[in-house]
């Protein structure tokens, strides 16, 4: 019981640390402490290092949602709706969601390996020696690097597997190209990609904020840089699929 | 002029630092002698102001830096070099780039200004022309040159040093323990070395200071030191 006690309470003090971690950090984004040129380094290497595989991975999503769904309506005689289909599931779920995800696994945990590493590696505290904040210096430009690069990076996502579906639609489904073209435009409103987009800064928050932290305050030398990217990119993973139902269910009551 | 006092520091229930009294002067170089685990890092890490102590205080300059904030204390470090045992270099900067990174945060100095001091500051350290290396190519001892060149850039007046030597043959520990003098020399620098290094500690130490169990147990020159009746330093010193 007593282990318990101490296991929990370590918990909540672990949560009030990551949030006073994240305070930190939009602290140094309100008072204008932003450094152009590591964010710009971050933004370049975040969006460089995930972008094919998320393009082929919503390739693929475009892809296999077009078959499938044209497998399905072709038995009720609605191959034609395989555009609103596509373009729906991917621009308000899909592209969000699985963008987020691979980013999560593809930069997150290198965010999380490299401050791991600097840290096991004493260069925080370096930093901190040296006069600077490491929050400022190391930890803003990757955060703002994630709330930038994922909504760019699930446009994309959300462009491709369009085109993938279009492909399918076209020269599977023997669909007029310019038919598929036309309902894809009109199956998604504003508000279908504003609601899919919006959550876009949600999750890249979340894996900003989940794997800058936990790559901050790893210990245990290399062991526990992988112990602690692991950690990171499975928390990010969780948190990114409880956030999307709750920010789902907010979105359907409000905007519909 | 350096003063600690009554300076206590608890991690959970095991006590670090036992009420370390010393006064170190300006312009001396003291090296803390002890056994891995004996508070010696913990004692530079309070004189630096990343950790706070229990009880006591350390006054530097009749400032005492164990009541100053965050921000305060960012002003404070500016004036102090510290050399961590493995450099704590930035890995990804070239060795340019870690010393021209104090300046440029610090001040207000052009490029070809920049890039002379560095130029200047490597000759100190016997380094010239590794400039557009990474760290990763560079050697245990020459790492630790740049980082020690990196700590003192800002012309700092106080210079920390964790266990310099740790990790080093015998040749290149006498290398860097001799060039720590050098510079301490040369930059009119207090310094403070932590060691488990006896021979190097005495070759270059003003005064040698013997840690056990987070407590001082002695303190003097070699001579002083040889001289002790007490059994630990002398078991140590032999």
């Amino acid at each position: 019981m007593r282990n318990f006690m101490k296991k929990f309470l370590d918990y909540l003090a672990g949560i009030g640390n990551a949030l006073f971690f994240l305070f930190r950090v939009f602290g140094n984004i309100l008072r204008g402490r932003i450094r152009i040129k590591e964010l710009l380094k971050q933004i370049y290497e975040q969006g460089y290092q995930s972008v094919l595989i998320i393009m082929l991975t919503s390739l693929a999503s475009g892809l296999v949602l077009a078959l499938q769904g044209y497998v399905a309506m072709v038995r009720f005689g609605a191959k034609e709706y395989i555009a609103h289909l596509v373009a729906l599931s991917l621009v308000r779920e899909l592209g969000p969601v699985f963008t987020a995800l691979i980013f999560s696994g593809k930069a997150g945990a290198r965010i999380t390996a490299e401050l791991g590493t600097m840290n096991v590696n004493d260069q925080i505290l370096a930093t901190k020696t040296l006069g600077v904040d490491p929050v400022e210096f190391l930890v803003v430009p990757r955060m703002l690097a994630c709330i930038i690069v994922v909504p760019i990076l699930t446009i994309l996502a959300e462009v491709v597997g369009i085109a993938g579906g279009y492909f399918i639609g076209v020269f599977e489904a023997n669909i007029q190209s310019s038919f598929y073209i036309h309902q894809t435009i009109r199956a998604i409103h504003y508000v279908d990609f504003f609601s899919g987009f919006i959550k876009t800064f949600f999750f890249a928050l979340l894996i900003g904020w989940v794997c800058c932290y936990k790559g901050y305050y790893t210990k245990g030398g290399s062991l526990g840089v992988g112990r602690y990217t692991t950690q990171a990119v499975a928390n990010s993973y969780i948190l990114i699929i409880i956030a999307n139902v709750i920010l789902t269910k907010i979105i359907l009551t409000f905007w519909g | 002029m350096i003063e600690i006092s009554h300076l206590c520091k608890k991690f959970d229930d095991q006590l670090v630092l036992d009420d370390i009294n010393l006064k170190i002067s300006e312009g001396e170089l003291l090296v803390v002698l002890g056994g891995s685990g004996t508070g010696k890092s913990v004692l530079l890490k309070h004189m630096m102001g990343l950790l706070k102590p229990d009880e006591g205080s350390i006054c530097i300059d009749s400032v005492d830096i164990t009541k100053l904030s965050d921000k305060e204390l960012i002003g404070i470090r500016k004036k102090i070099g510290y050399l961590f045992q493995e450099g704590a270099l930035y890995d990804f900067m070239t060795v340019f780039e870690n010393l021209a990174f104090p300046l440029t945060e610090h001040t207000r100095l052009r490029k070809p200004e920049i890039a002379r001091r560095v130029k200047e500051i490597l000759a100190i350290v016997d380094l010239e022309g590794i400039e557009e290396k990474f760290p990763e190519e560079l050697s245990g001892g020459m790492k630790k040159r740049v980082a020690l060149a990196r700590s003192i850039i800002l012309d700092s007046k106080l210079l920390l040093c964790d266990e310099p030597t740790s990790g080093l043959d015998p040749i290149r520990s006498r290398d860097i323990s001799d060039l720590i003098k050098t510079v301490s020399l040369r930059m009119k620098c207090t310094t403070i070395v932590t060691s488990h290094d006896i021979r190097n500690s005495f070759r270059i130490a003003d005064r040698v200071v013997l840690i056990r169990d987070g407590r001082i147990v002695a303190s003097g020159t070699q001579k002083e030191l040889e001289r002790s009746s007490d059994t630990f330093v002398k078991e140590f010193i032999s």
